[in-house]
C-alpha cells in the first residue's frame, strides 16, 4: 500500500481558509473552554474547608490553640469497657432515642496481642464533634451546624429536608434518621438535656458508667479530668479513621 | 423540535397517538401513587434504604436525568449557541428534551428527600453556600427557568433571544454536573467518588447519553409520526451519530481504567469497592451493563452499520442509556457498602453492607421514566399540532 508523503505535499496555509470559519472556530474553541474553565472554578466555590476548622498537624491540639471555650471533648478509655450497655441505655431515655436508632453504640472488637493471640475489646462509637466535620460541609440548609462557642455539631431538625447526605457523608456511621421528629438525630454531648443539667459538667452516658470508660470534659480547662489524662505525658491516644482529616474530639486510650 | 413535511391537515393528534400517550401517563402516575404513598407514611415503612446505606435505588434515576438534561443541553447548544449548522435542525425538540429530563430528575429528587417541602424555604433563607447540594439545586432550578425560557422564545421564532437564554443554560448545566460530582466525591466517608478522572467523566457520560437520546427520540417521532426523516435532519443524527462514536471511545477509556482498578488495587484510591464492582457481587452489572450495554455494543453497532442507519443509531442509543442507567446505579451503591470500620476487625461486621430496592423504589423509578417518556409524547402532539397551526 502506497502511502500519502507528506513532506511532498504542497503546504495550503491558513490564508486559504475563509476567515469567517477561522473567526468560528476559535469562537467555538473560546467558548467550550470558557465554560469548562467557568464550570469549574465555579463549582470549587464549595471547596474551601469548613467554617471553625483546626489544625495542627496533630491528633490532640496543644493548649492555646483550641478553636473553642469550652471546647468540649470526651476521653474513651476503651480497655476498661464492659460492655454493660448502661451508657446507651442512658442516652437513650435521656434524648428520647426510639429503638429503632442510636446516638452511641459498642462494638465489639478482636484484637492481637504481643503474643499473636485474639483478644476481645469494646470500642464506643458516638458523634466524634468533628473540628472539621464532613456532616457540615455538605448540609444544604445548614440544619446540621457546628456551635460556634463550643464546638459540637448541632441539629436543627426544623431546617432538616432529609436528604441523608451527612449520613452518607460521615465516617462514624454516627446518625440516623428520627422519624417522630422528621430530622436526623445525633449525639449532640446532652447539650440540652444532662449537659444543660450538669452546669457543662457530664454527659447522660457519662454520668452512668461503672467503669471509668467515658470521660468528658473541656479541653480548655486544666482542672476537667479529660484534660489531665490528654496532656498526661506517657499517655497515648489515637482518634477513630484519622485518614479522613475530620480532626476529631472523641480521643481513645488503651485504659 | 424538527419540521417535517406536512402530510395531512388535521389539527387533532390520531387516536392511537393519544392511546400511548395516555397509557404512558397511567403507568407514570401508578409509580407516582407509590411516591405519594412514600411521603405520607415516611421512608422508614417503604423504601429499603438504611442508616449505612442512606442512598438507594431513586437517587439513580435523579442523577440520570440531570446528566441527560446536561448532555442533551451540551449537544443544543453546538447548534444553538455554537452556530455549527448542521446541528441545528435538532435544536428545538433536543431543548425540549432537555427540559423534560431535568423535570423528571427533580421530581426523583423531590419523591427521594423525606422534607420536599423544606427545600424551597431553607434553601432560600438558610443557605450553606459550603453545600454542593446547595449550589446544585440552585443551579439547576436557574437551569429549569432559562431552559423553559430558552424553549418557549424558540417557539415563537425569536432566536436570537433564546440564544442568549441557551449560553447561560449551557453555562448553568455544566457547573451543576461538575457539583454533581463534587457532591459525591466529597462525601468523607466514602471514597468511592474521589478518583481523579472523575468531574471528566461526568461530563463525558452526560454528553454520550445526551447523543444517545438524541438517536433514540429522534427516530421515535419519525416512527411516532409515521414520516420519514428529512434529509437535514438524517444528516444531523448521523452527524451526531459520529459524535457519539468518539465519546463512546473516551469512555471506553475510562471502562478500562475502572477495570484495571478492579484487579489491581494500586490503580485506585478504593480498591475495595472497584474490587466488589468488577469481581465481586456487583460484576454482572459491570461487564453486562457498563462494558457491553453501555459501550460495546452500542460501538459494535455503528462500527457494522458505519453509523449510517438510524435505526441501527437508535438501538446503539437505547443500549447505551440502559448500560449508563446501570452504570449510575452502580456508581450511587457501590461505594456505600463498604463498612465504615471494616479495618477494626469488628465482630459480625459484614464483609459488605447489603442494599436491594424495595417495590415502591422501583415503581416511584418507573413512574419518573415514564413521565419523561409521556412529556415526550405530549411534546410530539402539541408541537406538531402548532407547526400546522403556524402554516
Amino acid at each position: 500500500m502506497k502511502g500519502i508523503k507528506l513532506d511532498k505535499l504542497k503546504n495550503e496555509g491558513v490564508e486559504t481558509l475563509i476567515s469567517k470559519e477561522r473567526r468560528q472556530f476559535l469562537r467555538f474553541g473560546l467558548i467550550v473552554t470558557g465554560v469548562f474553565l467557568g464550570g469549574s472554578i465555579l463549582s470549587l466555590t464549595s471547596a474551601p474547608k469548613a467554617q471553625g476548622a483546626f489544625r495542627s498537624g496533630k491528633v490532640v491540639p496543644s493548649v492555646g490553640q483550641f478553636p473553642y471555650k469550652p471546647h468540649y471533648t470526651m476521653v474513651i478509655r476503651q480497655g476498661n469497657c464492659i460492655d454493660c450497655e448502661l451508657c446507651l441505655e442512658a442516652c437513650r431515655s435521656t434524648n428520647s432515642v426510639p429503638a429503632y436508632g442510636y446516638r452511641t453504640i459498642i462494638l465489639e472488637r478482636r484484637i492481637a496481642n504481643a503474643e499473636g493471640e485474639q483478644e476481645r475489646a469494646f470500642m464506643p462509637i458516638l458523634c466524634n464533634q468533628c473540628n472539621q466535620p464532613s456532616c457540615v460541609r455538605v448540609c444544604p440548609t445548614g440544619a446540621t451546624y457546628k456551635d460556634t462557642t463550643n464546638g459540637i455539631v448541632r441539629m436543627n431538625p426544623n431546617k432538616c429536608i432529609g436528604c441523608k447526605t451527612c449520613m452518607a457523608a460521615c465516617p462514624y456511621n454516627a446518625r440516623y434518621y428520627k422519624e417522630e421528629d422528621r430530622a436526623i438525630d445525633k449525639c449532640n454531648f446532652c447539650i440540652d438535656t444532662k449537659l444543660k443539667e450538669s452546669g457543662g459538667k457530664t454527659t447522660a452516658c457519662c454520668a452512668v458508667c461503672p467503669a471509668g470508660v467515658r470521660i468528658f470534659g473541656d479541653l480548655t480547662d486544666p482542672e476537667t479530668a479529660a484534660y489531665k489524662l490528654i496532656h498526661t505525658p506517657g499517655n497515648v491516644f489515637w482518634v477513630l479513621r484519622p485518614e479522613k482529616d475530620t480532626l476529631p474530639n472523641i480521643f481513645y486510650m488503651d485504659a | 423540535m424538527t419540521f417535517y413535511t406536512k402530510t395531512n391537515t388535521s389539527t387533532l393528534p390520531p387516536m392511537n397517538q393519544i392511546l400511548i400517550f395516555v397509557a404512558l401517563t397511567l403507568i407514570c402516575v401508578i409509580g407516582l401513587a407509590f411516591g405519594l404513598h412514600t411521603m405520607l407514611v415516611g421512608h422508614h415503612h417503604t423504601l429499603a434504604t438504611t442508616r449505612e446505606v442512606p442512598w438507594g435505588l431513586l437517587i439513580t434515576p435523579y442523577v440520570f436525568f440531570a446528566c441527560l438534561s446536561t448532555g442533551l443541553c451540551m449537544i443544543s447548544s453546538l447548534g444553538q449557541v455554537f452556530g455549527i449548522d448542521t446541528f441545528k435542525p435538532l435544536v428545538t425538540r433536543t431543548v425540549f428534551l432537555s427540559l423534560i429530563s431535568m423535570a423528571a430528575g427533580l421530581m426523583c429528587i423531590a419523591l427521594e428527600i423525606e422534607t420536599p417541602w423544606r427545600v424551597g424555604f431553607y434553601a432560600l433563607f438558610s443557605p450553606q453556600p459550603f453545600s454542593n447540594i446547595w449550589w446544585k439545586a440552585t443551579i439547576y432550578s436557574l437551569f429549569t427557568v432559562a431552559t423553559i425560557c430558552n424553549f418557549l422564545l424558540l417557539m415563537i421564532g425569536r432566536h436570537k433571544s433564546a440564544r442568549a437564554f441557551a449560553t447561560i443554560a449551557i453555562v448553568l448545566v455544566t457547573i451543576g454536573n461538575l457539583n454533581m460530582n463534587s457532591d459525591m466525591e466529597l462525601l468523607g466517608a466514602r471514597g468511592f467518588w474521589s478518583e481523579g478522572y472523575m468531574p471528566l467523566y461526568f461530563l463525558s457520560l452526560s454528553a454520550l447519553i445526551g447523543c444517545a437520546a438524541i438517536l433514540l427520540f429522534n427516530w421515535m417521532s419519525s416512527r411516532f409520526n409515521n414520516q420519514i426523516l428529512q434529509s437535514q435532519e438524517d444528516m444531523a443524527l448521523q452527524a451526531t451519530g459520529r459524535l457519539f462514536l468518539v465519546i463512546l471511545l473516551g469512555i471506553f477509556y475510562f471502562t478500562v481504567v475502572k477495570i484495571m482498578g478492579g484487579f489491581i488495587p494500586k490503580f485506585t484510591n478504593n480498591p475495595e469497592a472497584m474490587a466488589l464492582l468488577v469481581q465481586g457481587g456487583f460484576a454482572h452489572n459491570f461487564w453486562i451493563g457498563e462494558v457491553g450495554l453501555a459501550v460495546l455494543l452500542p460501538l459494535a453497532l455503528i462500527a457494522f452499520t458505519k453509523g449510517k442507519k438510524v435505526i441501527v443509531l437508535a438501538l446503539a442509543g437505547i443500549s447505551c442509556l440502559t448500560g449508563v442507567f446501570i452504570l449510575f446505579y452502580d456508581l450511587v451503591i457501590v461505594g456505600q457498602l463498604i463498612p465504615h470500620f471494616q479495618h477494626y476487625n469488628v465482630v459480625d461486621l459484614p464483609q459488605y453492607y447489603s442494599y436491594s430496592p424495595s417495590l415502591h423504589e422501583i415503581m416511584i423509578s418507573v413512574g419518573v421514566t415514564f413521565f419523561f417518556l409521556a412529556a415526550f409524547i405530549f411534546g410530539e402532539m402539541l408541537f406538531k399540532k402548532i407547526y400546522v397551526y403556524g402554516q
